[in-house]
This record gives C-alpha cells, structure tokens and sequence, in this order.
C-alpha cells in the first residue's frame, strides 16, 4: 500500500521533475542542428498545462525556483524567466477559474495569450533593460514552434495524465 | 453588465492573490520578488552580483551533473555498436598498425626536425604558452537566443572578463562573465558578437558579427566588395582585447565566415591571459 503511494506520488512528480531537469540540464529543446529555425519553449507548455489541468502538482514557488535556475544556466538577468513563468502561471489561473470544462482548442487558445503575454514581458524587459541583443525572427520562430506543437505536448501530458495520474489526490 | 465585471475582477484577484494547499505562495508575491531581484540584478549592486557569482558556480556544478546522462548515453550507444562490428573493427586496426609500421621509418627524420623546429621558436612563444589556461566546457546549452558556454575556470585562474578564449589556437569567443570558479564564453555566432577582422592581401578591414546561425557575418566592408571563397580571416587586435593575427574561419561566397571551430563541437578550450586593454562591457 505504502509502496503504490510512493509510486503515485512520483508521478505526480513527474512533470515538476522534468521542468527542472530541463531548466538545469543541457538537455533542450533548440533543434537547430536538424532544422536551423526549429526551437521551442517546452517549460512554457508543461507550466501552462499543469496550472490548467493540476494546478496542485505545479506549486509557484516551484515555477519561481526553475525560472531563477534558468536565468543562470542560460545567462539571462536574474528573474526574467521567472516573471515571464509567472505570467504564464497567471493567465493560466484566470483561464481556470472562469471556465468550467475545457478542450484542447479552447486550451491552445488562450495558450497563445499566455504564450504571447509571457512573451511580451520577457522579451521587453531584456530589451528595456540589457544590454544582450536578441533575434526577433529566432523569438517569431520560437513564438511559433512552440504555439504550433502545443497540442502535441497536450495530447502526451493529458496521456500521461490518465495514465499514472488518474484521479488520484497529488 | 455589472455582473460580468464583478466575475472578471474576482476571477482575475483570485488568479493573482490564490494560495492553496500546495499553493504556498501567491503569484503576485512572487512577481514582486522577481521584479525586486531583476532590478537589483540589472544595476549590478555589490552584494547581488556576489551572491550571483556563488550561485552561478553552483548551478553550473549541478548541470554538470545533471548533464551528465545525456553525455553518457551517447558513448554507450557507440560501445554497444562497436561491439557489434569487432571483426570489422580489428581488420580495420590491423590497417592501421601496418600504416604505423610504415610511419615508425620516418621516426628518426620527424625528430630530428621536430628538435631542430624547437630552436627556431623564440622566448616570445614560451611565455605566451605559460599565459593560457586550459579549461573544460561545463555546459554547452544550445539556446535559441545565447550562443554560450561554462567553462570550468573562473577568476581563481586569473580569467576576467574579454580575454579570449580559443581552441587549438582558433578564435572562439571570449569571456563575458567570471565567477571564481567558472566562466561563461560568449562565441563569435552569438548575436552580441562583434569582432575586428582583416583578410585577403589587401588586409581588409571588416567586422565579424554574430548573426546567431552557425555562420558569422563580414559587416562594414569596403564599397562593392567582392567576396572570394576560401579566405581566411584573422582578428585584427584593433579592438585592444584579441591577438592580432589569430585565425578565425574561412569566408564564404555569402560573405559569411566558415569558423575553422564548429561552436556546437567544444570540450576543451583554451583562455588566454592577456589582460584587455579597454573594458567594452
């Protein structure tokens, strides 16, 4: 018995495992070695589905946490990932909280509000306020992948969802 | 009317203000404190950036770490297929000693010229040598947006910020950030990169810019330049932190640059200590 919870509670781990083995780990998600203009913002999509679907496995603090993370490995002001994950966390808890059921077109949606606003933030701030030079066709390209391939991640968390989650109590 | 606006302004507090049981802290709690330690960090106050640099030395440590199965994976794929071609293998290395066998008869005469090539290098050469640092690649993360990596020297070695950095005597990039034990090298693709070049026999004068692609570009050239294939291309030194002279990559008919060092292919690279005459940064 004791043993079936501590399986349950790693999967409900799971997604927060991975968002900051993906924060803290060379591992990423920039394929530009296959195709030049190819990369996406995974942390964005597992943030945005979880506070969505279970907000109780994506505590903010977490999200905080991995943001500064990020900050780091990547060389960024510290807290600029932080705030944009937050942002993303907020339009998320709106989404929640003002719809009753939700499908995956309404969730790509207002995934492309969060995306955009989480974007926006990100994007401006280091430009106000850094030095460092940014591509805006590599921040279009990004926008796009990772807007385009969101209903792929969901249709795999939601399977992962009903697979080792179920409707357990995380 | 009135409705939807009360809905919309309790929906959108909650959003904000929510703590659950799980939900320790607010969102916007956490903006604040973010936008407080993006400010802080931005201005650079003292105490900020040493506590960055303590935490930038131990992020790094940790993705090192965590990085490490990504590394390893690769090298037990290449066990297991090699495994599987021995045969293969050992007819190939009995190649290969038979070409050695050769090679060992002109021993003597590589010799003989490698000591006479000794003398030739002057006292200039050996102290350069003593002025590098050899330091590993921490962590290569391949961003969209920084074309960047950790090395594991910092400032106990003596590495400040725009030394350049190099591998097998080739431009790479040059250091942007020292913590005391790890450095980060921004590389010439990145798009923040601006390098002084010169090529050709005319010497021509040109900027090396990062574009972020795997090309760096020729920028502020002479008026209707022709670009000719295969060129090398130097650091001119104008700029007081590179070594005039260091080969960089090789210019293509696009007038970009061919980097002699693929940016995505570095494990070791070498920091040389020569102290920038003007700070950029």
């Amino acid at each position: 018995m004791a043993e079936g919870n501590i399986i349950n509670k790693l999967f409900s781990a799971g997604p927060l495992i991975l968002l900051y083995y993906l924060s803290i780990s060379e591992v990423d998600t920039n394929l530009e070695k296959l195709f030049e203009v190819f990369s996406l913002n995974l942390q964005i999509i597992i943030i945005y589905f979880w506070i969505i679907k279970r907000p109780s496995l994506m505590g903010t603090g977490h999200i905080f946490f991995v943001g500064l993370i990020n900050d780091v490995v990547m060389g960024f002001p510290l807290g600029i990932s932080s705030l944009s994950y937050l942002a993303v966390c907020f339009v998320g808890n709106y989404v929640r909280n003002k719809s009753v059921n939700t499908t995956i077109a309404s969730d790509w949606f207002t995934f492309l509000i969060a995306l955009i606003f989480a974007n926006l933030l990100f994007f401006s701030l280091l430009n106000n306020f850094s030095d460092i030079a940014i591509s805006y066709a590599k921040i279009g390209y990004n926008t796009f992948f990772t807007l385009f391939l969101f209903p792929v991640f969901w249709l795999l968390f939601n399977l992962y969802q009903i697979t080792f989650i179920g409707n357990q109590d995380a | 009317m009135s409705v939807s606006r009360d809905d919309f302004s309790i929906a959108f507090r909650s959003a904000l203000l929510q703590r659950g049981a799980t939900q320790k802290f607010s969102i916007f709690s956490l903006i604040i404190v973010a936008l407080v330690i993006f400010f802080l960090d931005v201005y650079g106050f003292t105490v900020v950036k040493k506590s960055r640099s303590i935490l930038n030395d131990i992020v790094y440590r940790v993705t090192y770490l965590a990085s490490t199965p990504t590394r390893l994976f690769p090298g037990i794929n290449q066990g297991i297929a090699s495994h599987f071609n021995l045969r293969k293998e050992n007819e190939e290395l009995r190649q290969v000693i038979e070409r050695y066998k050769s090679l060992d008869l002109n021993l003597e005469y590589i010799t003989n010229e490698n000591k006479n090539l000794k003398k030739v290098l002057d006292t200039e050469n050996v102290k350069t040598v003593s002025n590098v640092v050899l330091a590993k690649v921490l962590v290569d993360r391949n961003s969209p947006f920084l074309k960047s990596i950790i090395i594991n020297k910092g400032s106990k070695e003596g590495i400040i910020k725009g030394m350049p950095v190099t591998q097998n005597k080739y431009l790479i990039g040059r250091i942007v950030e020292t913590n005391y034990l790890s450095s980060r090298v921004l590389l010439l693709n990145d798009l923040n990169s601006r390098v002084p070049v010169t090529f050709d026999e005319k010497s021509t004068q040109a900027i090396l810019t990062g574009g972020g692609t795997r090309k760096p570009s020729l920028f502020y050239l002479p008026e209707d330049y022709k670009f000719i294939e295969g060129i090398t291309v130097f650091a001119s030194g104008k700029d007081g932190i590179f070594n005039a002279g260091t080969p960089i990559g090789k210019t293509t008919e696009d007038g970009e640059v061919d980097l002699f060092v693929d940016p995505n292919q570095l494990s070791f690279v070498t920091v040389n200590l020569i102290k920038p005459s003007k700070e950029i940064f």
